[in-house]
């Protein structure tokens, strides 16, 4: 393969490795919890902004051409988790606005509401997040400890986000398949019958949130490490939608499903437009592929709304026993 | 901070709040009704407004537009409702699937017009008259337009809803589909009666949101649906009377926060009232007034 194939094959890899990760944090809040978190886009925007802040050292440093909070040169690892946990308290203080006692319609509503704000306030905030130019220059994890070559390094990043998929893909499995899987789908399916069984229904729906959101801060960090680049702009409400798209396609509630949801939608669809010949005025293909995404998973909800792979339902032979196929 | 600019503000933001209030009822009349929430009103009101304009470019008057946006939103919901919304519905979408369809129509009728009109602003051939002082409050004509034909609207919508068979069905439906469907309610025809009036308050609320901001993009309505929402939440969705409430609520706030702290910031103000409501009071400033006397409405 010459050099370039091998830059766009290991570009795209890495956005399909932070997609399905995505996928799978809002598979876990949407597809697990029944959460309609419309404003998931906003916490993979903190994480990566938080990764970016404590990779990019302090804006003296760089002669304050841009500005932002918390600057500093943190090691590897350290960005990431510090972004996990900003994703984590972000969706603690969201929803407690949002998840108790609201009924999944407002709480959508509100979520949306809170993305298009959050857009609203770190566009006018030149101070804290630079405004509608974002942050540019952020560095990549370990390239000046490996000095790799450039292609060599984009596979090492190819690499690295498959570990950290995995990791994620361990972590959200360990949750679907544990009684605490159960319940959480329990109280997506009839939170009634979840809190007469003593359940406590806003906390299922918390922590389904706040590990969500999580994930979600980690899948933005990895992103922004990798392109080096974080604006507003590129966080806004309807990516969340392309996200749920994927989900849906995929087949709610199934792991394996967000992996062909994430392949088929946000990188599939955003790729095969780029081979289009111009037409027409600048921004119109990308309008119509809006428009286009918007038609797929309306059709996808009308003919197969259960997605291409449906949840596997946990299923019991005769004496009780669970069947195997649920453990795999 | 001059008390003159502050009275300003609250002249702007009775502006403002009339033209919620229109947007506001229609969109949480159409909730109380259908049951479904239309997050997809923000991008009809852009299309009324759109359509309103194409009609104001060949030389029509802008309050003939204004009524032209009201039948085109009318006739544009209806064929939502017929072919997504009940079409889906009557297909067993579960409530989440209906929020889906909904943003997605949003996000496909947007796109559309971004596509067709490009990503240009457009604004109305629309002389605002001469200004008119009332103290420190200084309106245009056309301002002072748009909040008397905000108020007619409010009268007519109470009327519709208190005095009328026609309102009383409606309630009816609102308050219980089932009940009012046995009582021989065709409700369907009031599911249908209700997205064109809801759509004809969002044409109306379109058209001059634009006359009195002076231009709009395709994605003017998104935006505005930040604060539809808020002022609907405020009072309690469904509840019209509460919607006016909350959209003179919101309409003020949001202006004397222009004034006060920075234009930017208008919606974020909304934002902190609505964060504060559902916080303390999820159900909304209405809830607590609503009895069985009126009936779910």
């Amino acid at each position: 393969m010459s050099g370039a194939v091998q830059f766009y094959i290991s570009t795209l890899l890495v956005y399909l490795a932070v997609d399905v990760m995505a996928c799978w944090a809002l598979n876990l809040q949407f597809g697990v919890a029944g959460l309609m978190n419309f404003a998931f886009i906003i916490f993979q925007a903190a994480g990566a902004y938080t990764a970016a802040v404590l990779t990019l050292g302090s804006p003296d440093a760089s002669g304050n051409f841009q500005s932002y909070v918390f600057g500093s040169s943190m090691p590897f690892p350290l960005p990431l988790l510090a972004a996990a946990a900003v994703g984590a308290v972000l969706s603690l203080v969201v929803g407690l606005i949002t998840l108790r006692r609201l009924r999944s319609d407002y709480q959508a509503m509100v979520m949306l509401v809170v993305s298009i704000i959050a857009t609203t306030v770190v566009t006018n905030e030149i101070r804290l997040f630079n405004g509608p130019a974002g942050l540019s220059t952020i560095p990549q994890p370990l390239a000046d400890v490996l000095n790799l070559d450039p292609l060599d390094y984009q596979w090492f990043y190819v690499a690295m986000s498959v570990v950290i998929c995995a990791v994620v893909y361990f972590f959200v499995h360990r949750i679907t398949v544990s009684p605490l899987g159960r319940t959480l789908r329990a109280v997506r399916d009839n939170d009634a019958a979840a809190a007469a069984l003593g359940k406590d229904v806003t906390r299922m729906r918390m922590f389904a949130f706040v590990v969500g959101g999580a994930i979600a801060a980690v899948s933005g960090a990895v992103l922004v490490q990798f392109i080096g680049a974080w604006a507003p702009g590129g966080w806004l409400y309807p990516e969340t939608f392309v996200l749920l798209g994927a989900v849906i396609i995929g087949g709610r509630g199934n792991q394996l499903g967000s992996i062909v949801g994430a392949l088929l939608l946000p990188v599939g669809f955003a790729e095969a437009t780029r081979f289009l010949p111009p037409i027409g005025r600048p921004g119109l293909i990308d309008a119509l592929q809006w428009v286009a995404i918007g038609l797929l998973i309306l059709l996808f909800l009308w003919f197969r709304p259960q997605g291409i792979f449906p949840e596997r339902r946990r299923t019991f032979d005769g004496s009780g026993t669970p069947n195997r196929a649920w453990t795999r | 901070m001059q008390a003159s600019l502050i009275v300003a503000a609250v002249g702007f933001g009775l502006v403002t709040a009339s033209i919620l209030a229109i947007a506001a009822v229609g969109f949480t009349l159409q909730y109380a009704i259908t049951n479904i929430l239309n997050i997809a009103y923000g991008d009809v009101m852009t299309a009324c407004a759109f359509a309103a304009y194409v009609l104001n470019a060949s030389g029509v008057n802008i309050w003939v537009c204004v009524v032209a946006g009201a039948l085109f939103g009318a006739f544009f919901s209806l064929l939502l409702n017929r072919f997504v919304f009940t079409a889906f519905l009557r297909h067993r979408t579960p409530l989440y699937g209906m929020i889906i369809v909904s943003l997605g129509v949003g996000l496909i009728i947007q796109n559309l017009l971004l596509a067709i009109g490009g990503p240009n602003f457009f604004s109305y051939d629309a002389p605002s008259g001469s200004t008119v002082r009332l103290g420190a409050i200084h309106l245009t004509q056309s301002q002072i337009a748009i909040m008397a034909l905000s108020v007619a609207i409010m009268l007519a919508v109470h009327l519709l809803l208190r005095h009328t068979t026609l309102g009383k069905a409606m309630r009816a439906t609102a308050s219980n589909p089932a009940l009012a469907r046995v009582s021989g309610i065709r409700t369907d025809r009031i599911v249908d009666i209700a997205w064109m009036l809801s759509g004809a308050l969002c044409g109306v609320a379109g058209v001059v949101l634009v006359v009195n901001t002076a231009t709009f993009a395709a994605s003017t309505g998104s935006s505005f649906l930040v604060i539809i929402i808020a002022a609907a939440v405020l009072g309690g969705v469904g509840h019209p009377y509460g919607a006016m409430l909350g959209a003179l609520t919101i309409g003020l706030a949001t202006e004397l926060s222009a004034t006060m702290i920075s234009p930017a910031y208008k919606d974020v103000a909304a934002f902190v009232i609505l964060a504060i409501v559902l916080l303390v009071r999820p159900q909304g400033i209405m809830a607590a007034l609503r009895t069985e006397a009126t009936g779910g409405i």
